[in-house]
């Protein structure tokens, strides 16, 4: 549509009470045939994409009875913010975390974490309800988060110690059938909780992306939690 | 006793447009001198958007640097992640699959229209036409939906890395997008109808805001502002990255200078956008979606300047490595902050209700002026 | 997994519409029978009160603020709902059946909102602001013909009342600008004071234009006039483009879009207004739609037959017609972009006089000739 100079102004005049009529027109078109697109949150709700960046969960592993996370510190290094501290149980092949702490209040749901786990042991989940009334309430300790919730953790932790128990039994063995010297390596038998804490973030490198797609679980996803206080 | 103009002596007003003021595109103050309507001279006061995330990229390693550009330009941020990831591989001599560089050119060219459509709602809302804006968004919540189902975000997506995109299309996402950009054209074409022939916002517009293109160009404007000038400088064409070299489309350029101009160039460019989103689903390859970087990412001491067109203009970043996980210093050119020093030379003479249609046509965003 | 939808089932579009025509028809008829119900039940009494004037005139005022409170009430939920529905959306929904009690809620809130006055703001301007805006408004009122009877006050010269009250408004507007210590405040009360005081004229004319053809100024009597055939109807030559420049006018005298930069939002926060909140901020809002049923009121019974109308009674139809009119200033006020202040102006003095002095010369000419 060209501008409206060097027009004259009777037919200005027609014009722009033509554009005017035209957008009323659009108006009531959008008044009596379109749909009204409002969802009246919170009596209907829409359903997430699949990749939906919610809450986090730790999936569990029921053939193992514990959960898959080894508590290697990847994706507390991957953390852009400092949202991740956990507390490791034991080390090795049969390693896990007995704490596991995220403070929401400090997260921007970015990914990278999710992305450095190598044991697809942390996902989101679609719940989105976190608002809440204090600031404390931000931390979601590991019960909240594992697939399974205390008793999940509670067996993760029975699982884990037993499993460490038997190595160090079995190292035992091992030394003593070795000789005297076994005596000297003697470790105790309970596990070494090793905090991480995650102050010193900014030196540890990132780790590498290798590429992988990481695709959702087939493990039960958490039913959609009310965060309140 | 008649009182003549030199007894009368009378100071201009002062007043404050912002930082809380709902037409500023964010938290930007403008210190204006006012003669009744007219406004005299014009200071633009930054900084109340500032979080220091420069000196934070020098804190991180370069992989954790990408979530903190989302929240520079937040309208386009996936532009923001790929000016940053651009700048990485360059520093490190990484090559981008081809598959992935189709999928990156495709969620831009995404995101500008979603930036677009924010523009479109805000600037008539600005201008009174309240309708637009719902009107827009009800497009834009199309467009977001596709982008949550790709990145599993809908606004910060975090979704462009160094060596490519983190994860593939979702099944499905192909047709949505084109059953979305089946139906984008009529809502165009409906907004024209109510918006763009309407006699009083061209009577708002024209002539308001005038921008030669030698201003522009001496201010160092880029995108809609100087393409409303007549100067067709596109990052796209001049400077192609990605796959932007092998694809079609047009750039709109309106010589004006005005308001008109600009809001006219972008709504041009969201129909070129949709023209780039369906080549690119129909010539993307198949294969890898990310190269493998190393896992200590060290690059070789040196500095890296990539160039991105996003929707507000050039959006640059520039890199300098000394050869530790850590980048050495971090600075990205924000269009919206060049476009600020418009301000004190266009905005004299005219009056406020013209310095809300100046404002809305740059579509500022403060995230990317005060970093 | 499909890309998912966000669409969730609803009633055909078209089917809302006429839903909604119903639901406003059933409200205008409970609105009316509760404002006009102690008439009815009083009718003991009215002999009482027809006896003693001062008795009579009070409760007839008492009459008007309860009908415009109750008016008001539903025209804000109305406005909420049309500009939703313009819009693509539901508007207020939660509040009572359909959102109903919307208003309600928003009114109580209002009374119990703390009383702010600004340090430094002009105390006794800024208290009696928003009742200097409010009074006219309701006084107005008191001669806009609802039916034969149901005048509030009916003398021969009602149409010069009304024109002439209603003006006092724009004392108030600019009161409540300096008032408030704010200089958004005070370029909205300036910029309001010029955009009314100006389209006062054209308004005027076009009016007088239709007063020389009823040749009354009694806007009962213009209506009765009307008895065969509606003004618009019956010269259409003379009164369609009467009743435009009249409506353009009455939209810049209420304020509203496109006409409504005294309070631009996006300009000027809350223009004149700003500084209000709690119960005087109610009044700046019941004041802007009473103005605007008078100013929609006052068309109907200068072009659209008043009361006139078969079948219904004679308020009812007064009501129905008024109600049409203002869905017509919302739409056109949810289509249209503001027009700049010194814009404004030139269409008042630039278009409308010229045309609303060309109106009373043809119509003139026309009254000679015929």
């Amino acid at each position: 549509m060209t501008t409206l100079e060097r027009e004259s102004p009777l037919r200005a005049f027609f014009t722009v009470f033509g554009s005017f009529l035209q957008g009323m027109k659009v108006t009531v078109t959008n008044l009596v045939g379109r749909r009204k697109i409002t969802v009246q949150y919170p009596y209907e709700r829409l359903t997430v994409s699949p990749r939906y960046r919610g809450l986090f969960y730790l999936p569990y592993d029921e053939e193992a009875k514990r959960l898959k996370c080894t508590g290697c510190t990847l994706c507390v290094q991957a953390c852009p913010t400092n949202v991740i501290s956990l507390t490791k149980l034991g080390a090795g092949k049969h390693g896990g975390v007995s704490e596991f702490t995220m403070d929401l209040g400090r997260c921007m749901f970015c990914r990278l974490c999710i992305e450095a786990c190598p044991f697809e042991a942390i996902y989101m989940g679609p719940s989105y309800t976190l608002a809440s009334w204090d600031r404390n309430a931000c931390v979601f300790p590991l019960e909240a988060l594992a697939v399974g919730g205390k008793a999940a953790v509670e067996q993760n932790f029975e699982t884990i110690t037993a499993a460490l128990a038997e190595e160090e039994a079995q190292k035992a063995a091992k030394a003593q059938a070795a000789g005297e010297k076994a005596e000297h390596a003697a470790k105790p038998a309970e596990p070494r909780p090793a905090a991480v804490n995650p102050e010193g973030n900014g030196a540890k490198a990132g780790p590498g992306v290798d590429g992988k797609n990481a695709e959702a679980p087939a493990v039960p996803r958490p039913a959609t939690k009310e965060v309140s206080v | 006793m008649t009182l003549t103009d030199t007894e009368i002596s009378s100071t201009g007003m002062r007043l404050n447009l912002g930082p809380q003021h709902p037409s500023t595109h964010g938290v930007l103050r403008l210190l204006v001198e006012l003669d009744g309507e007219v406004i005299h001279s014009c200071r633009p006061m930054i900084g109340y958007l500032h979080r220091g995330l420069e000196k934070m990229f020098e804190a991180r390693p370069y992989r954790q640097t990408i979530p903190f550009t989302d929240r520079l330009d937040y309208l386009a941020s996936l532009n923001c992640n790929l000016a940053i990831s651009q700048a990485i591989e360059r520093l490190g001599g990484v090559e981008v699959p081809e598959r992935a560089q189709y999928i990156r050119v495709l969620l831009c060219e995404l995101n500008r229209i979603a930036s677009h459509l924010v523009f479109l709602g805000t600037f008539a809302s600005d201008l009174g036409a309240t309708t637009v804006f719902l009107y827009s968004f009800r497009e834009r919540e199309k467009v977001i939906d596709l982008l949550e189902a790709m990145t599993g975000a809908r606004l910060t997506y975090n979704y462009i890395r160094p060596g490519g995109v983190p994860e593939d299309l979702p099944e499905g996402f192909a047709e949505g997008v084109r059953a979305f950009l089946d139906e984008f054209p009529r809502a165009l074409d409906e907004n024209d109808r109510l918006l763009t022939g309407n006699g009083i916002f061209r009577a708002r517009l024209e002539g308001v805001g005038v921008i030669s293109p030698e201003m522009a160009i001496a201010h160092g404007a880029s995108g809609p502002v100087i393409r409303g000038s007549g100067v067709p400088y596109d990052i796209r064409r001049i400077a192609p990255y990605e796959v932007y070299d092998r694809m079609e489309f047009h750039v709109p350029a309106f010589a004006e200078g005005d308001c008109l101009a600009r809001y006219r160039v972008r709504i041009e460019e969201m129909r070129q956008s949709a023209r780039i989103i369906t080549q690119c689903l129909r010539e993307m390859p198949e294969g890898e979606i990310m190269t493998k970087m190393p896992k200590i990412f060290k690059p070789p001491v040196g500095e890296a300047y990539s160039r991105t067109e996003s929707p507000r203009g050039e959006l640059s970043v520039m890199m300098v490595s000394d050869g530790t996980p850590n980048p050495a210093r971090v600075h990205v050119r924000a269009p919206s902050f060049v476009h600020l020093s418009l301000l004190p030379a266009l905005l004299p003479g005219t009056k406020i209700a013209d310095v809300v249609a100046i404002l809305g046509s740059f579509d500022t965003v403060l995230g990317e002026v005060d970093r | 997994m499909s890309v998912q939808t966000s669409q969730p089932a609803r009633t055909a579009p078209g089917g809302q519409l006429v839903l909604g025509l119903i639901l406003t028809l059933v409200l205008v008829g409970l609105v009316s029978a509760l404002a006009y119900l102690p008439w009815y039940l009083l009718a003991p009494a009215t002999k009482f009160i027809a006896a003693h004037p001062v008795l009579n005139a009070f409760l007839d005022a008492l009459v008007v603020c309860a009908f415009i409170a109750a008016q008001c009430l539903f025209l804000i939920w109305l406005e909420r709902k049309f500009a939703g529905w313009l819009q693509a959306r539901l508007g207020p929904m939660h509040v009572g059946w359909k959102g109903t009690f919307q208003t309600v809620a928003d009114a109580v809130k209002l009374l119990l909102k703390e009383d702010i006055i600004p340090t430094h703001a002009d105390r006794p301007l800024f208290v009696i602001a928003p009742y200097l805006v409010f009074v006219p408004t309701v006084l107005a009122f008191m001669v806009l013909p609802f039916s034969l009877s149901w005048v509030g006050y009916d003398f021969g010269l009602s149409a010069l009342f009304a024109l002439s009250i209603s003006t006092v408004a724009a004392m108030g507007i600019l009161a409540a600008g300096w008032g408030s210590n704010n200089k958004y405040s005070l370029l909205g009360g300036v910029r309001a004071v010029a955009q009314l005081l100006s389209y006062e004229i054209p308004m005027v004319l076009v009016v007088l234009a239709v007063v020389m053809l009823a040749d009354t100024l009694s806007l009962t009597q213009i209506v009765q006039r009307q008895a065969g055939l509606w003004n618009i109807a019956a010269q259409p030559l003379l009164m369609a483009p009467a009743f435009l420049i009249y409506f353009a006018c009455s939209l810049a005298e209420v304020n509203r879009a496109p006409f409504d930069l005294p309070e631009a939002e996006s300009e000027l926060v809350g223009g004149f207004h700003t500084e209000y909140s709690g119960m005087r901020f109610a009044f700046f809002f019941l004041a802007e739609f009473a103005n605007n049923f008078f100013s929609a009121g006052l068309a109907v019974v200068l072009f659209f037959g008043g009361w006139l109308g078969p079948g219904l009674p004679a308020p009812v139809w007064f009501t129905l017609k008024v109600l049409l009119l203002i869905g017509l200033m919302m739409w056109v006020r949810w289509t249209l972009p503001r027009l700049r202040i010194d814009q404004m102006m030139g269409f008042c003095w630039k278009l409308l006089v010229p045309l609303a002095l060309a109106l009373l010369c043809a119509t003139a000419l026309w009254l000679v000739k015929g």
